[in-house]
This record gives structure tokens, C-alpha cells and sequence, in this order.
């Protein structure tokens, strides 16, 4: 099935301002990524500067955090961009039932990854007493930067939920979508950015 | 089984499926173009290392595991 002209709504008309703007919303979008970026960025490198700063990691008294369970979560969440991907390619080829089933599962999934984290914190703060505030540069940096892209995936479920709500209510074309291509391409940089982070902190 | 035998099992079935799929999407989106598809060929690289990097995590490659398992 062929990819609908840019711009045509459902009556089979063509929204003039979409076409004009579509352009401009995406470097907009790519540009709230990036700044978005810079500040994930900003954090991850002052952890790597103070854990190398420091003599020995992690700090004494506190475990190396454990990477199996971890590597499970993240397949969870990198699963759940592929489906976002498949979403998105379903809606651009006028599958609408299999786009709405991709979609619920990256919803399911981005939940399933953020229940994964509420466990790991659960084990880390009660079991291990690793805090936030009490287990110096290692607690800090861990849950800011964790805690950060956790609130990410977090909107990312709401969004994703709206983009269901709004699908379902037919405000998405096949000629008009960007809603659809602006949550794939959030999603897409939540997973991103979780290679970086499970890399830094449970594989180095 | 205990449970982290379970979570590496996951981790590398998981991975194994994610991989294929994201290196598989970027091979047939490879000619297309446009910045949209630009970014996202860009990520779905990252998303298929990542799946890679979780894979040989819980293949015991990379990564710390302690004796007894954590959780």
C-alpha cells in the first residue's frame, strides 16, 4: 500500500498550513531532542568526571550494582522501541489495527521498564540503604541520572497514551501524522539514551 | 531456576529479537531518505547496540554479577 500525500485529510482534501509547517514543527522537535540531550549529557559527564576523580568505584561499603537484572529491563524498553518503530511504519501504510496493537505494547512495555526501575530502587533503598541523599556521588548521580530518564519514559507512556486516545478518535491522518512521528522519535531518543546510561553504570 | 538464571535468559532472548529487529529495519529504511528517517536510521543503530550490549550482559560477557545475584 503507497504512503499517503503530505497534508491530505480524511475528506480527502489537502491542509495547506500542515504542509507549509510540518518542516519547521520537525526541527523544532529535533531541536527540543537536542537541547534535551545537552542536559543528559551535562549529568552524565560530571558523573564520569567525579567516579574518575575519586579513588576506586563504586565508594567503599556500596555493591556494584548487578547487571542481570538490568540487562532484562533494558530489553524491555529497547523491545518497546522496536514496537514504536513497527507502529509507526503500520500508520504510514494504512494498517491501523496493527499500529494500535504496536502502540500498546510500547505503552505496556515503557510501563513494564518503569515497574522495573520502581523495583531496583525499591531493593537499592531498603535492602541496600543506597539513597539518594546519604550514599554520596554514587547515590546522587545514580538516581538523578536514572530518576531523569525514568520521568522521560514517564511522559513518554503519557504521550504515547494521548496519541491512542487521539488515534482513536480519528485526529491522525494518513497524509497527516506528525504527532505520530514526533512520539517515535521521543521514544526512540528514551531508548537512546538508556544505552548510555546502562552502559556507564552497570557495564563499566 | 533462580531468578537471575531467568533475567539473563530474558536478557539474551530479548536481545537477540530486539537486535534483529532493529538492524533488520535499518537495512530496509537504509535508502530512504530525509531528516526525519536520517534521525531515525541513527537510532535505530543506538537501539540495535544497545540490544547487542544487554545480550552479552546476559551472556555473562560484559558487566558485573555478583556470586549469589543481587535481587
Amino acid at each position: 500500500m503507497s504512503v499517503a500525500a503530505i497534508g491530505a485529510d480524511a475528506h480527502g482534501g489537502v491542509d495547506q498550513l500542515y504542509v507549509e509547517t510540518r518542516e519547521l514543527r520537525l526541527q523544532g522537535f529535533l531541536l527540543f531532542l537536542v537541547s534535551d540531550c545537552v542536559l543528559f549529557s551535562s549529568f552524565i559527564f560530571a558523573y564520569l568526571y567525579l567516579r574518575n576523580s575519586g579513588q576506586g568505584w563504586p565508594p567503599p561499603g556500596i555493591q556494584r550494582l548487578d547487571v542481570a537484572f538490568a540487562a532484562w529491563n533494558s530489553v524491555v524498553l529497547f523491545g518497546s522501541g522496536a514496537t514504536m518503530h513497527y507502529a509507526l511504519e503500520n500508520f504510514k501504510h494504512g494498517k491501523f489495527i496493527k499500529y494500535m496493537w504496536f502502540l500498546l505494547a510500547t505503552i505496556v512495555l515503557g510501563a513494564g521498564f518503569l515497574g522495573g526501575q520502581a523495583f531496583e530502587y525499591n531493593h537499592l533503598i531498603f535492602g541496600e540503604h543506597v539513597t539518594w541523599w546519604g550514599s554520596g556521588i554514587f547515590g546522587a548521580s545514580f538516581f538523578t541520572l536514572t530518576g531523569m530518564h525514568g520521568l522521560h519514559v514517564f511522559f513518554g507512556v503519557c504521550y504515547l497514551t494521548v496519541l491512542v486516545l487521539q488515534s482513536a478518535a480519528g485526529v491522525y491522518t494518513r497524509g497527516k501524522y506528525f504527532g505520530i512521528t514526533a512520539g517515535t522519535l521521543y521514544w526512540h531518543f528514551v531508548d537512546v539514551i538508556w544505552v548510555v546510561l546502562f552502559s556507564i553504570f552497570y557495564l563499566l | 531456576m533462580n531468578a537471575q538464571l531467568i533475567e539473563r535468559l530474558g536478557a539474551v532472548i530479548g536481545g537477540i529479537a530486539v537486535a534483529v529487529v532493529a538492524f533488520y529495519a535499518l537495512y530496509k529504511d537504509w535508502q530512504v531518505t530525509g531528516v526525519e528517517n536520517q534521525v531515525f536510521k541513527l537510532m535505530l543503530a543506538l537501539l540495535g547496540l544497545g540490544a547487542v550490549l544487554a545480550l552479552l550482559a546476559g551472556l555473562n560477557v560484559i558487566g558485573f554479577a555478583p556470586s549469589k545475584g543481587a535481587y
